[in-house]
């Protein structure tokens, strides 16, 4: 198979290969900037490198690769992540260079950071440990405060980075904070141990639970879950479209994907789900999706800036993934899983709009998109389905992975779950909610006349990775075995990833 | 394995991208292929129903889908003496709707057109669609194009009417859903969840009756928004009212039974036991939704908003006859929503070509019309005739057996007393239908407008108004041709609630 010619490349080393290629780039984009001078140079350096480590991923993936080296386990789950986190470095990358928000003087850095970030992301994926987490998380925070800060000569960026550091900085503080008291009680930080702690815990111990707490609120703020969401509409609004993107779906993602590691696989490998440990931290959880999904739906219905009305929009779809980690299913994982990757795409889809539109000398607020059916047909119709997805309409990606994870919500097969069909009904009005807003941004660009009429015209990768996007949403939509299968396969083996 | 139904489905999906792709110097092609396509789709829909594919058993479709560890999901479609009338109604009003509209012209022809034809997959999918999932994707699928026909093409109110329609319905149709995850879920011991209708009836009815009664609650509720019943009918005549004409034959005409096919299909057929257990309730909507719907009907001074709630009426006796769950009531019911199709297509041609011709809806307006427009006149009174139930129309048969069949209820469950409600409504739906005429059409000509301009029937109107009138004086003088398909399903519907 074609993983053989990865594995033989790197040998032991495999599990390490896709953050080797991307630290490797990331190290070497300086020194291309400062000798190739021309920001093409880096953006193609960067480009090529990422398509390289996300075919190797998908390789791994495909081949069901799984193995480890010094502690970094590559498992279904850890490439299949990857795969999502390397999918959305590469459309951020692709339209970087096109964008005229994204500073071209430093494209070394720009690229260099991007690709740090992502290191990150994967990194944290393939770890065990809450401290090497820890770490993955952190490479990828502080990254991702100097990509937003990178947007240079603008008020709004600034404070938004400024914010976003100390916002960052707080929650950094509170992981820790959990991480030792956990550390403290359990004497590991390792989390298979840990889920034998739990296992075997003769009392209960309030200490231990305020450091999950305290924990779950930490990367609460990655995730930007109610009430840690403040710093995201700021964020998103004020970064670059591209990078708003990559955060609004990827760094989004890693977070979720920390609730999966330590908590998913806590819970569910040791079987402890009915202890009380357990279920302090799921009703934590199902709090935590209710009232973010419900609060980032209902204050996205007063946004006028599209960012942040997809900032709000991004902090429901988390609430709505945060599903999966209140029921603690495998299929609920699963299905939260293929959430997170149609979100990717229609999200993404969105983003990428937006961020073209801005080039094209289009403003942000939902008004400057009326009439924007005249004037550019093809965009508006994109981003009529990518709302549509997000709002959950079938036939599209959106609906398919909501079903799945309502439907984990609701029951399994054989038995309707008393203690979770409130957060179903919770979800679906939600989504029902959701329309409204969604349907606003429709109306504005198919209904109301506008002032202009001239056509747009939008940079030709731009529309390359917009056709992508609408290609995945659409065949997702219909054909959702084509990831969905993978996700399955990556929770179903969740139990033996360690021992 | 044929693969007849799939293309009914598919040619639409052609048609609507045809059309769609007939912007700006081709828009006059737009129509043109709308009616070519739903040309064909009607002779297909006709060659079916004649039986010339073979018996419907022999066309069921069936392929692998989606399957996961939790859901098995095939994309099945089934005809049965259910859908097959459905099939054809819909395929019928969509052709007629299309030759219709040629003698109006609008800007962007090629959208219009297209919504018609995407509204077209949807319904076809959802009257042939035996899959829970297909279900209700298509039920979905149809919703989006009407709420842009409505914001669109409407009247001055279009968007607050398309809104309110559209979060009517999908707020319906998610609890719907919920609905279904448990249906499915509670229809299987074990293992992945089979979602096709014929696996969900089987497993479902060793449930607990509790259940099974949430479940039809939820379900039902779905479906009766989309009726739509007397409390949750308020989106119903904003729509109408703002919706085109050709927007409000489709909506009344197909899309209204798609709540009533669903409560047959699904509650009826998946839950019989849940239906007996709330049947008082489904009766007690059923004559709230007829007596105020008419009593709403008089209330009305514009002459479409007073059809919108005619439907309401309607609707309601539909689902009285659904309410008894006998063999004469469903079937007559189901009977009653293919006459309430055809009859509501020619109301709505007709109230919208008032407003077309002559300027205003407004009854306190018009009068003595009869005398500038005879033809108008005479398609007028030939609905209403047939709304209000005229023996040898096709409106008779949908109403008169319906409440013979609820007079056996009433005799079973000795009261008495519910047939005033039947006289009640039957007084109601004469009085508003002869008052509405005698004050637009007879008496001295109105002066408060200005009637110069009022012309007569055009000639693509004339032909689809006469289809119609043939088709509806067919159909009261030989109903049977329709009842042929119903009787053998209905008989098999309530042999199978007798051995639950």
């Amino acid at each position: 198979m074609v993983a053989e010619i990865f594995t033989s490349i790197f040998g032991a080393l495999t599990p390490l290969a896709t953050m080797i290629v991307l630290v490797a780039g990331a190290l070497a984009l300086p020194g291309i900037q400062m000798f190739g001078k021309k920001h093409v140079v880096s953006w193609a350096f960067a480009l090529i490198l990422t398509i390289f480590a996300l075919v190797m991923d998908m390789c791994l993936l495909v081949d069901g690769y799984t193995g480890t080296y010094l502690g970094v386990t590559t498992t279904v789950y850890t490439t299949l992540m990857g795969m999502l986190f390397l999918i959305v470095l590469f459309f951020v990358v692709l339209v970087s260079n096109a964008s005229t928000e994204t500073t071209r003087s430093h494209a070394g850095a720009y690229y260099s950071l991007l690709l740090g970030a992502t290191t990150g992301m994967l990194f944290v994926v393939s770890s065990v440990d809450l401290l090497t987490i820890f770490v993955g998380v952190e490479l990828t925070s502080i990254s991702s405060y100097a990509l937003v800060a990178l947007k240079r000569k603008d008020g709004r960026a600034s404070e938004a980075a400024v914010k976003y550091a100390i916002i960052g900085g707080l929650s950094t503080a509170l992981t820790l904070y959990g991480i030792s008291m956990i550390y403290g009680l359990a004497g590991t930080t390792t989390i298979y141990e840990l889920a034998a702690y739990v296992l075997t815990a003769e009392s209960f111990n309030w200490a231990f639970a305020i450091g999950m707490v305290c924990m779950i609120a930490g990367y609460g703020f990655k995730i930007a879950a109610v009430p840690f969401h403040m710093w995201a509409p700021d964020v998103y609004e004020g970064a670059s479209a591209p990078v708003s993107m990559f955060l609004a779906t990827g760094s989004k993602k890693m977070g979720l994907a920390v609730f999966i590691q330590v908590f998913l696989f806590m819970f569910i490998m040791a079987g402890t789900l009915g202890t009380i440990y357990g279920e302090i931290a799921q009703y934590t959880f199902a709090i935590l999706a209710a009232i973010t999904m419900t609060l980032g739906n209902v204050v996205a219905i007063a946004q006028n800036n599209i960012k942040r009305m997809l900032a709000y929009s991004s902090i429901a779809q988390a609430g709505y993934i945060l599903i999966m980690m209140a029921v603690m299913t495998n299929e609920a994982m699963a299905a939260g899983t293929f959430h997170m990757f149609t979100h990717v795409f229609m999200k993404g889809g969105a983003f990428l709009i937006v961020g073209a539109l801005i080039c094209a000398g289009i403003g942000e607020k939902i008004s400057d998109y009326k009439g924007l059916a005249k004037r550019a047909p093809f965009l508006a119709a994109a981003m009529m389905l990518f709302l549509f997805s997000l709002a959950g309409i079938p036939p599209l990606a959106g609906f398919t992975s909501k079903f799945f994870l309502f439907a984990s919500a609701i029951g399994t097969p054989g038995a309707t779950y008393d203690e979770w069909v409130w957060l179903a009904f919770v979800a679906i009005l939600n989504s029902a909610i959701s329309l409204y807003y969604y349907a606003r941004v429709v109306k504005a660009m198919y209904i109301e006349k506008g002032s202009e009429t001239e056509k747009i015209k939008v940079p030709a990768v731009f529309l390359f990775a917009i056709v992508l996007c609408l290609v995945f949403v659409v065949i997702l939509g219909v054909y959702p075995d084509l990831i969905y299968g993978y996700c399955e396969m990556a929770a179903n083996t969740l139990p033996h990833i360690v021992g | 394995m044929s693969m007849i139904l799939t293309s009914m489905i598919v040619i639409p999906l052609i048609g609507a991208i045809l059309a769609l792709l007939m912007g700006g110097s081709r828009e006059k092609l737009a129509k043109y292929v709308a009616i070519a396509f739903s040309a064909i789709e009607l002779v297909i829909a006709v060659l079916l129903t004649l039986g010339m594919f073979g018996s419907f058993d022999s066309l069921s479709e069936s392929f692998q889908w989606i399957h996961t560890d939790v859901f098995v999901i095939n994309y099945a479609l089934t005809v049965d003496g259910l859908s097959i009338l459905m099939v054809f109604l819909t395929s019928l009003l969509v052709l007629l709707v299309n030759i219709f509209s040629l003698d109006e012209h609008r800007e962007n022809n090629n959208y219009f057109y297209a919504l018609i034809m995407a509204m077209e997959v949807g319904l076809i999918g959802v009257y042939t669609a035996a899959d829970y999932f297909l279900f209700y994707i298509m039920w979905e699928v149809t919703l989006i194009p009407m709420y842009f026909m409505i914001s669109w093409y409407g009247g001055p109110r279009r968007h607050y009417s398309a809104i309110k329609f559209f979060i009517y319905t999908h707020v319906a149709s998610l609890v719907m859903l919920i609905g279904i995850f448990a249906l499915g879920y509670l229809s299987v011991e074990a293992g992945p969840v089979d979602f096709s209708f014929e696996a969900v009836k089987n497993g479902i009815a060793s449930a607990a009756l509790g259940a099974q009664s949430l479940i039809f609650a939820l379900l039902f509720f779905g479906f009766m928004v989309k009726m739509p019943s007397v409390p949750f009918h308020t989106w119903l005549p904003d729509a109408h009212t703002e919706a085109p004409t050709e927007g409000s034959v489709l909506l009344a005409g197909v899309m209204l039974k798609m709540g009533s096919y669903g409560i047959i299909r699904i509650c009826i057929e998946a839950l019989p036991n849940a239906a007996a257990y709330w049947q008082w309730l489904i009766i007690a909507i059923a004559l709230i939704s007829i007596i105020y719907g008419a009593y709403g009907c008089i209330a009305q001074t514009d002459l479409k908003k007073m059809v919108a709630f005619s439907s309401i009426s309607h609707m309601g006796m539909v689902m009285l006859g659904i309410g008894c769950l006998s063999e004469a009531g469903i079937t007559f019911a189901v009977f009653q929503m293919f006459a309430h199709g055809l009859i509501t297509a020619m109301l709505f041609m007709v109230c919208g070509m008032t407003g077309h011709k002559v300027g205003t809806r407004e009854i306190p307006l018009l009068g003595g019309l009869a005398g500038r427009m005879p033809m108008y006149a005479l398609f007028m009174m030939i609905c209403f005739m047939a709304s209000l139930g005229l023996p040898g129309l096709v409106g008779f048969w949908g109403e008169f057996p319906v409440i013979m069949a609820f007079y056996d209820f009433i005799l079973a469950n000795n009261v008495i007393w519910m047939l005033l409600f039947c006289m009640l409504s039957l007084m109601l739906t004469a009085g508003y239908y002869l008052w509405a005429m005698q004050r637009t059409l007879f008496g001295p000509e109105t002066t408060k407008i200005d009637l110069t301009h009022a012309h007569d029937v055009g000639h693509f109107e004339f032909a689809v108004l006469a289809v119609l009138s043939v088709l509806v004086a067919f159909f009261g003088v030989w109903p049977d041709a329709a009842l042929q398909f119903l009787e053998p399903y209905t008989s098999g519907l309530i042999a199978a609630m007798g051995v639950i």
